[in-house]
């Protein structure tokens, strides 16, 4: 028979049992649309990381305190200081560095307006409009005299400026008091980060010796060192070379393990791109086991088909059905129930990452080939499980068939 | 076509033997000998058990004999495969049976068009055939009905129109009548008579003297043997 026959005869006869059919796909939509959903978020997170170094620029790496991403938060460690980083840009023979931007962050109580607020706020120097290119919103960012003269200038946020002064205020001019402190407003930047942005439009900029002398205190360790450099080929290089000054700096013994972290932006994305796709990888395992749990339930169900329908295959091999045409009419109904279920399935995941990314700030990505894999997928575990059951039907005896009771 | 002097089909020592749960066999048929010729009517009688549905599965290719030879259009067809026995059941033989003859939610056009699909005959030819098949048994206002929608006499003359879709050599006919009531079957048994006037062979079987008088030849089986083959 004809694939076009085969095809609407399965569609008919499956809609005899509309209930059965569904609860059938079940397990096929659930391993198809879960794959899906999470290639699609994974890409998504991948090309939202991809945007952000094109924000930030691939030529950075940073370097952070602590021997580990855990103990950087835990234990405040003061081991990373201002010197560090005017020693990084001090040093000749690191001839690819560019620029050295050391930031430190500090929670301190703002008044502004006449509001109070605590915040967040950044010690920075002039060179980081070059890493974080931001939107000057109003007025100017940090220059160099205002880093040379610590002069208590502030650079606000966008959210940061709304939030004290209103929405679309421009509050170049006025003073603010930051840890009491006076602060001329100089300037309102917008970043541009999907990620950042949150944290870098809701805090104040002010130049870093400011920070550390009058606000932190002057022993106090940064958060933070970005380096940029002129040719990002050699940035493998650079990093080692800078790493061996600060273990010089800080005194560390051979055996000593470094007591900062130092991670390109480059392997921010690979580590992003290894997680993404541990992740798939797991999920993939998960919803394999899914559609072989599925493809049982559809052996299962064409089984009792094949049973109910009996006294029907025994008249059809009456009337001259060959093994093949019976075997290829029952293969086509396990076919079409998993590959509706696998349609049913990218419908689902699709639909699930475009909300997933309602909420979340990355980018809504369908991959077309684990589409087509999908469908794939569906229509080998079709044939896989309903082959036996075809099989059988096909086998039967045309007298046992007609006198099946 | 018969070959020149060839029977339609021939019945050789035919034997069908049941094997029972406690080992034994039960002799559906035992020994029977039967020549058939191109042409004619003919009515397979007998008590309930006596082997008349065993005997037309064998005549039919649906099952295959215990024992005995069958030849039909000369061919031995005992050797024959699955699938060539699938061919001979699609081309050279029509059934109609007691019940359940049409697929159910299926229409009656569907039904009557099933054997050409195993042909790979094209769409716009069957859908000629269909079409005047249905027309023969009167039924082309309702090719598009479910087949579970209409009445037990048109159920046989569907059945009937199917079994003539494919041209084939011999009709098989097991109780055709048995669900019917007497004035329906009376109209089944002359349409099968006109189709025999025509040339086509018939086959009916039939526990009801009065429809058996509609052939011209008459076979009763008891126990699984001939008793007695009488033509009119
Ligand atoms: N698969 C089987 N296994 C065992 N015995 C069987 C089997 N099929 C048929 N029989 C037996 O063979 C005998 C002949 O059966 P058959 O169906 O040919 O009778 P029949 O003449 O058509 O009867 P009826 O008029 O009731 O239809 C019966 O006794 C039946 O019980
Ligand atoms: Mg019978």
């Amino acid at each position: 028979m004809e694939y076009r026959e085969l095809f609407l005869e399965a569609i008919q006869s499956l809609r005899k049992n509309v209930l059965r059919t569904g609860l059938t796909m079940l397990g096929i939509v659930i391993g198809i649309s879960a794959v899906i959903l999470i290639v699609s978020i994974g890409q998504g997170a991948v090309q939202f990381i991809t945007n952000e170094l094109t924000t930030f620029g691939t030529n950075f790496f940073q370097i952070n305190p602590g021997t580990s991403a855990v103990a950087q938060f835990a234990a405040g460690p003061k081991n990373l200081t201002l010197d560090d980083a005017e020693a990084i840009e001090a040093d000749s023979s690191l001839t690819n560095v560019e620029t050295v931007i050391p930031f430190a962050a500090a929670n301190v109580g703002v008044t502004a307006n006449g509001i109070d607020k605590n915040l967040l706020i950044y010690g920075m120097n002039h060179k980081a409009v070059e890493m974080l290119n931001p939107t000057i919103l109003s007025g100017e960012f940090l220059a160099e005299e205002h880093i040379l003269t610590s002069a208590r200038v502030a650079v606000m946020g966008k959210d940061a400026a709304s939030d004290f002064f209103g929405q679309d205020s421009d509050p170049v001019g006025e003073i603010i008091r930051v840890d009491n402190k006076p602060f001329r407003v100089i300037g309102v930047i917008e970043s541009s980060s999907g990620f950042f942005g949150g944290f870098f439009n809701n805090t104040i900029y002010i130049p870093i010796e400011v920070a550390l002398n009058q606000i932190i205190g002057p022993d106090e360790g940064i958060q933070e060192i970005d380096v940029g450099v002129y040719d990002t080929d050699l940035i493998d290089q650079t990093m080692e070379d800078v790493r061996i000054l600060l273990r010089d700096r800080h005194n560390l013994d051979i055996e000593d393990e470094d007591d900062f972290i130092m991670q390109s932006f480059q392997d921010a994305l690979s580590t992003v791109q290894t997680i993404t796709g541990l992740l798939t990888l797991v999920v993939a395992a998960i919803s394999g086991i899914s559609l072989v749990v599925g493809g049982v339930g559809v052996m299962n169900i064409m089984l009792v088909t094949v049973t109910e329908r009996t006294k029907e295959i025994g008249l059809l091999k009456a009337i001259g059905a060959k093994q093949k045409d019976i075997l290829s009419q029952f293969l086509m109904e396990a076919v079409v129930i998993t590959l509706i279920g696998g349609i049913v399935g990218i419908a689902i995941g699709i639909s699930g990452a475009f909300l997933i990314t309602l909420f979340v700030p990355i980018p809504f990505v369908v991959n077309i080939p684990s589409v087509i894999v999908a469908v794939g997928v569906a229509i080998l575990v079709g044939v896989v499980f309903g082959l036996y059951p075809a099989r059988r039907a096909a086998k039967l005896s045309p007298i046992d068939a007609l006198r099946y009771e | 076509m018969p070959k020149n002097g060839q029977p339609l089909i021939h019945l050789q020592d035919i034997k069908k033997y049941y094997l029972l749960g406690d080992g034994s066999h039960y002799k559906a048929l035992n020994g029977i000998t039967l020549k058939i010729e191109k042409g004619e009517f003919i009515a397979i009688m007998g008590p309930s058990g006596s082997g008349k549905s065993t005997l037309m599965h064998i005549l039919g290719a649906l099952d295959v004999p215990t024992g005995g030879k069958y030849f039909f259009n000369g061919k031995d067809i005992g050797s024959f495969s699955d699938d060539e026995l699938a061919e001979i059941r699609n081309r050279e033989i029509g059934f109609v049976f007691q019940a359940f003859n049409l697929l159910a939610r299926t229409t009656v056009f569907k039904n009557v068009e099933r054997p050409m699909m195993y042909s790979n005959i094209p769409r716009k030819e069957r859908e000629e055939r269909v079409m005047e098949a249905l027309r023969l048994v009167d039924l082309s206002d309702k090719a598009h009905s479910l087949s579970n929608r209409i009445s037990g006499g048109q159920i046989q003359r569907v059945a009937i129109a199917r079994a003539l879709i494919m041209d084939p050599s011999v009709i098989l006919a097991d109780e055709p009548t048995g669900n019917l009531d007497t004035k329906t079957s009376v109209g089944i048994m002359n349409f099968l008579k006109e189709l025999n006037r025509k040339g086509r062979t018939i086959i009916v079987i039939t526990h009801e003297e009065d429809i058996a008088r509609f052939a011209r030849r008459r076979i009763r089986l008891v126990d699984g043997k001939i008793l007695s083959d009488k033509r009119n």
